[in-house]
């Protein structure tokens, strides 16, 4: 195991290295992300769903949610171009009912276990519904992917997601268990093993994206910022959460089919992270939680707007690969466990 | 009208000049790029839904792969509306909201801001109520039992006079749907409060200020129909419904239990509005008829309340507002004349041990 480790690892610095010299010896070039969004204008949509939203007493949850993304990527732009989000709150309405009734049924193992009174039965409908959890997790990031991505266009061309679900189990249950039998270490690892899964799979017509980020890296953020904060009270948090930030976006990489590949590169600062913090902890307080949506629009901002593809990346040269989609099952479930992985 | 844009073919991300044409049945769009031209038809009926636009007006039409054209041009905008005007890919709730401006929107906003200020202030005391009162007896009792013991650990408890007393209750006729514990506890403070599902605890400070048992009756008759009517249960489910509400917002319900248990003590300070507490005098007055004991032992319980020096009886009186209004109400109910009573050598024997 720990010989595979260190393969890997000096694998991955190879990688890196060999891909530094590559991008040194072309010329350097610049693709911007932005979004135009107006806070104003998504609050307003948001409101709009709110209120349908509580007048359907619910039902109109999924419609909502495929508004709202349509919104926020058709103003959130590559090179110029906007991003469609193709979703519609029928699909999103299905996969939000049979994730609903997978967490009903299990919900009721629970709750029988509850009401029996009877500390065995308890223990024995806990464990399933633990194990419910725990099995329903790849299933529904996977889900998740496949939905998201197929649902995605940009200048016509669809992204794609090619994982395979087995795959997406064994690395989620291997790494579930390992964090557990390491008491959390292994948790680092577990995260980018996971984001591999997920980003190495994705497809943008004929590019493909990869995830280069190492366990280690982010085991010493993790550790640095844990103890950090806690030496400057906290304050060193936002600069933690921009180092978050910088590895889970400046280590995807985008492969283009002639070998040419260019980086995703973030450029906000721990300054900046605490500004938004804080601005957006008012908004929600002084709003009594209704300027959510403006929270939004100004993290996507800060974000989008700081965020460039570095390197080689001909916006002309994407190609469609992706066939025709079907099934929303999984995008609603996702969203209900609320886990942000990505 | 012609319009410039770019157009894409949905299987290369190419954009390809292209210039736009508005004809009756549709859009005409004719491409060229790198010697290579053509020009598609776009019939109304397949074009897709486009909202959202801002300077740039995106329109994508057909089956998967869809085609899509791209116009960094307002006037197209325009030029649409009026050319097509109520076809369905121009159609959007959400646009003529946006169109509002942001004036509509702010009065929206501050609209419905104050819905939620007057949900905050008047829903939810409402809805907290309406959870009391639906709330299972089973529940409610074995709440109080939780609530009953954290209570009871910052108290020493008499136990002969808790024994008496309970022996004295058992001896009243109550008509309470609840069973009833009761405990005296070892204070000076003048105080006396229910906690829902039938427990009532009581500090020797208030037994020692009495000197008839009527008013004891009378006390329990009171604090009983807090019990019975649910006014503990209804008082704890709003003093706790803000904390209830912000929990179940931010997803964490197992917190409310751990509340309910350790906010116990809130129970002694516990304010009833005025006309539960006119419904409980009512009710403590009614337990005194039924129980054929002199239904002065209310007056006299009030007085003995009203009379007492000011800082002892600080914590009863500021629970219990308006004790001379109370007194007013009482005295009416109660009626003029004599008013038919037996003396009760059971419950007064049961008194006699309370005071000693």
């Amino acid at each position: 195991m720990h010989g595979l480790c260190y393969f890997l690892q000096l694998f991955s610095t190879y990688f890196q290295a060999f891909m530094t010299t590559t991008l040194l010896e072309k010329e350097k070039q610049i693709t911007h992300f932005s979004f135009t969004g107006k806070g104003t204008e998504y609050f307003a949509i948001e409101i709009v769903n709110l209120l349908l939203t509580v007048f359907t007493l619910g039902l109109y949850y999924p419609w909502a949610k495929a508004k709202s993304l349509q919104y926020l990527y058709r103003k959130t732009e590559l090179a110029g171009t906007p991003f469609v989000f193709h979703g519609t709150g029928k699909e999103m309405f299905i996969g939000f009912i049979k994730g609903l009734g997978i967490f009903v049924v299990l919900y009721g193992i629970l709750m029988y276990g509850v009401f029996s009174e009877d500390p065995g039965t308890f223990l024995i409908t806990y464990g399933i519904f633990m194990l419910g959890l725990l099995m329903l997790m790849p299933l529904a990031l996977h889900g998740m992917m496949r939905y998201r991505t197929s649902r995605s266009s940009w200048r016509g061309i669809h992204l794609g997601y090619r994982g395979e679900l087995s795959d997406m189990y064994a690395t989620y249950l291997v790494g579930f268990f390992l964090t557990i039998l390491t008491l959390g270490i292994y948790g680092s690892w577990f995260v980018v093993k996971l984001r591999k899964q997920m980003i190495d799979n994705v497809r943008f017509g004929n590019v493909k994206l990869r995830y280069v980020g190492d366990g280690a890296d982010l085991f010493l953020i993790h550790l640095k910022g844990f103890f950090f904060s806690i030496f400057t009270l906290g304050i060193y948090f936002f600069w933690y959460t921009k180092n978050l930030l910088y590895f889970y976006v400046n280590n995807i990489v985008v492969l283009q089919e002639d070998g040419t590949y260019s980086r995703l590169q973030c450029h906000v600062s721990g300054w900046e992270v605490l500004k938004l913090t804080v601005g957006n902890l008012l908004i929600v307080i002084f709003t009594l939680g209704l300027g959510i949506p403006l929270t939004t629009t100004r993290t996507m901002s800060l974000i989008m707007n700081n965020t460039v593809m570095s390197g080689h990346f001909d916006a002309d040269a994407l190609v469609q690969t992706e066939e025709a989609y079907d099934s929303a099952t999984y995008e609603s479930m996702t969203d209900m466990m609320d886990i942000g992985v990505i | 009208m012609i319009f410039e844009g770019k157009y894409y073919n949905g299987q290369s991300s190419k954009g390809m000049p292209a210039q736009i044409a508005l004809l009756a049945d549709g859009l005409r769009i004719d491409y060229c790029a790198d010697e290579v031209c053509g020009s598609v038809h776009w019939e109304l009926a397949g074009i897709h839904q486009s909202e959202f636009n801002d300077v740039t007006t995106l329109l994508r039409y057909g089956k998967f792969p869809q085609q899509s054209i791209s116009v960094v041009d307002k006037g197209f905008k325009e030029a649409l509306q009026q050319h097509y005007q109520g076809a369905a890919f121009l159609k959007s709730g959400y646009n003529s909201v946006l169109n509002w401006g942001f004036s509509g929107i702010a009065i929206m906003a501050l609209s419905l801001l104050g819905l939620l200020v007057a949900f905050v202030i008047w829903g939810v005391p409402a809805l907290a109520d309406r959870v009391a009162m639906h709330f299972p007896q089973s529940y409610e009792r074995q709440l109080g039992e939780q609530l009953y013991a954290k209570m009871l650990q910052g108290y020493q408890v008499n136990e002969e006079k808790t024994a008496a007393l309970n022996e004295y209750l058992s001896e009243l006729e109550t008509d309470l749907d609840y069973p009833i514990t009761a405990a005296v506890v070892t204070s000076d403070e003048v105080n006396a409060f229910a906690i829902p599902g039938g427990y009532v605890v009581v500090y020797e400070g208030i037994l020692n200020k009495m000197e008839h048992h009527e008013e004891l009756a009378a006390l329990m008759g009171h604090e009983l129909a807090h019990v019975q009517k649910r006014h503990s249960l209804r008082a704890l489910t709003r003093s706790l419904s803000y904390y209830m509400l912000a929990s179940v917002l931010f997803g964490d319900v197992s917190g409310v239990a751990a509340v309910l248990v350790d906010n116990a003590s809130a129970l002694r300070n516990l304010e009833y509005s005025r006309s539960l507490e006119l419904e409980a005098d009512r009710e403590g007055l009614e337990l005194l008829h039924r129980n054929e004991l002199n239904p002065q032992g209310v007056i006299l319980l009030m007085e003995r309340l009203q009379r007492g020096s000011e800082s002892e009886m600080l914590d009863f009186i500021s629970t219990h507002p308006n004790t001379g209004e109370r007194m007013k109400v009482l005295n009416e109910m109660i009626g003029e004349g004599e008013q038919p009573y037996k003396k009760n050598p059971e419950l007064e024997w049961h008194w006699e041990k309370l005071r000693h």
